[in-house]
């Protein structure tokens, strides 16, 4: 799906996402990784591979620290982390005293966002009668409690995402400063977030759209979310991927398109899905 | 014999109804498969269902009537998407909201011999709304509020491990979960094993004096991983959620449950 306007099929969405997540990433980081996240595993070695070499990963698939990478796969992921491991934690060292000293930046996948930058990964209508029931936070609503490198995506930006008030709360956004302390809350909220259509920030504690993607207008922005959005001063288009962005992604990251599995849905997906696992077994 | 191999079906004859068994592992990768196949076959239900993240195997103890209550910070599959029968069934399943910190720190409390590990954890979200049972303290030191996260001591511990001996004395490599602290935080613990050996080599995972069963279980996790013996059978996993959402859970469960097809490739 090439976007349109005068970038025409020099890049997709995915690799716009991916693109602004790299950016994020800074030489001397460590990234965390969850799971099911490939548009930010991506965008992390694709950092690696451009301005930030000596990136770091702590990787939730195999309970490692890592510095190499491979490329983008579903059934070999686990290996292709104990490959070469700097150092194997379990979750009682991780959850209890790791990821608070080291401070990981980590990039989240929020089904709903308010407003303020909470969100919500554990179920969609009421707590107790669900529309639906979401896997869960994994360990989001105690990172978010002290973490100063919080950043989010949403890969489907709509107004089903962005919700005046969300069905339940398993995220801490940018609180008052009273509320803060009072909670014992160290964390200042999400950083960023980047949709597929621009890219924000909570400054303020109101989400603030810093750039619209090429193609994308800012009223459509607004009208697929669900509240009033704050306007950066120096609102601008989300700079492209360059084409060595791109080449690197579709040849060396990512060619079996696993990505892209975090924009479809249903059907599509399914066989998007069946295809790239059958890639696999044939040895790519 | 003084050693504690025994049969997959004897071990599983350790559950009793109402127990909260604790399953190694994460998500797709070292899950206890053999032993929840075993499982499902002996019919005892009523179980409390505890994993750091919960997954295939999981998914079909939801979906035949095993689980009433599931303590998880993640139950689904991964890139596979929502774990099926768990996403059906969760208006009637009981759910005790977890994260990675109540759950490696309830376990830490009871490893500790004491009632709660305190935690900066759960402020601002509705977590402790849903969890009334969890309360929060003020730091005698600081005076700052705490989420104190208390005990959790499962009954039976279940993990799957590369190498034991028969006495339960195990390694296991990379992926570690809260594996090491489920099998020392459980009344009974039992491992199912890829290999049985004489001696283990490496840094050991399990203490003997805390293992209760030894399974020899070859693919006992399929079509989990089992680092680095066998990886993630991805079309096997994909086989059962497409299965689920042509609404043939029952089909896919009993080939399943005869272990043809399913975990002897």
């Amino acid at each position: 799906m090439g976007v349109r306007l005068g970038s025409a099929d020099r890049f997709t969405i995915d690799e716009l996402i991916v693109t602004c997540i790299s950016r994020q990433a800074k030489n001397s980081d460590l990234m965390a990784q969850g799971i099911a996240t490939p548009l930010v595993v991506a965008g992390y070695i694709l950092a690696k591979l451009t301005h930030a070499p000596d990136l770091i990963f702590a990787v939730a698939i195999g309970g490692c620290i890592t510095n190499s990478w491979a490329p983008l796969s579903i059934s070999r992921a686990e290996e292709a982390n104990l490959e070469r491991p700097l150092y194997i934690f379990s979750f009682d060292e991780a959850a209890g005293t790791l990821m608070f000293t080291i401070q990981p930046k980590e990039f989240f996948r929020p089904a709903q966002v308010d407003p303020r930058g909470d969100f919500n990964n554990v179920v969609l209508g009421d707590y107790y009668a669900p529309k639906l029931r979401l896997p869960g936070c994994g360990g989001i609503a105690d990172v978010t409690n002290y973490s100063p490198r919080v950043y989010l995506y949403v890969p489907r930006h709509s107004r089903a995402v962005f919700v005046e008030r969300l069905d339940f709360v398993s995220g801490v956004g940018v609180l008052e400063e009273e509320e803060r302390k009072e909670l014992s809350i160290l964390s200042p909220g999400p950083r960023y977030l980047v949709t597929n259509l621009g890219t924000f920030d909570f400054e303020g504690g109101r989400m603030r759209l810093l750039s619209y993607h090429p193609g994308v207008r800012v009223e459509r922005i607004q009208k697929k979310t669900g509240f009033p959005l704050a306007m950066a001063p120096d609102l601008h288009e989300t700079p492209p991927p360059s084409a060595e962005e791109v080449m690197l992604l579709r040849e060396e990251i990512d060619p079996l398109g696993i990505r892209e599995l975090e924009r479809l849905s249903g059907g599509r997906r399914r066989a998007k899905l069946r295809e790239i696992i059958e890639r696999e077994a044939e040895g790519f | 014999m003084s050693d504690k191999v025994v049969t997959l079906s004897e071990a599983v004859g350790l559950v009793e109804p109402g127990d909260t068994i604790a399953l190694g592992g994460m998500t797709l990768y070292r899950r206890p498969v053999a032993f929840a196949r075993e499982l499902i076959r002996s019919r005892v239900k009523d179980l409390t269902l505890l994993a750091l993240t919960a997954g295939y195997e999981s998914d079909l103890l939801v979906g035949a009537g095993s689980v009433r209550r599931v303590r998880t910070c993640y139950f689904g599959l991964e890139i596979f998407g929502l774990a099926p029968m768990f996403t059906k069934k969760a208006r009637d399943l009981e759910i005790i909201e977890e994260t990675e910190v109540s759950l490696a720190l309830g376990l830490r409390a009871a490893l500790s011999g004491i009632g709660f590990q305190p935690a900066r954890a759960w402020q601002g979200t509705d977590l402790l709304k849903v969890r009334p049972d969890v309360k929060t303290i003020s730091c005698p030191y600081t005076g700052e509020r705490y989420v104190a996260f208390p005990a959790i001591k499962p009954d039976v511990a279940v993990i799957h491990v590369q190498e034991s001996d028969c006495q339960g004395t195990a390694i296991l490599k990379g992926n570690l979960a809260l594996d090491r602290e489920m099998a020392l935080a459980a009344k009974q613990t039992i491992i199912t094993t890829e290999r049985l050996v004489e001696e283990v080599e490496g840094q050991i995972a399990t203490f003997p004096s805390r293992v209760d069963a030894v399974v020899l279980a070859p693919k006992g996790a399929y079509p989990t991983s089992c680092y680095p013996y066998y990886r993630l059978a991805s079309q096997e996993v994909l086989d059962y959620v497409d299965a689920c959402s042509r609404g043939e859970f029952e089909e896919y469960l009993a080939r399943f449950l005869d272990g043809g097809e399913v975990g002897e490739r």
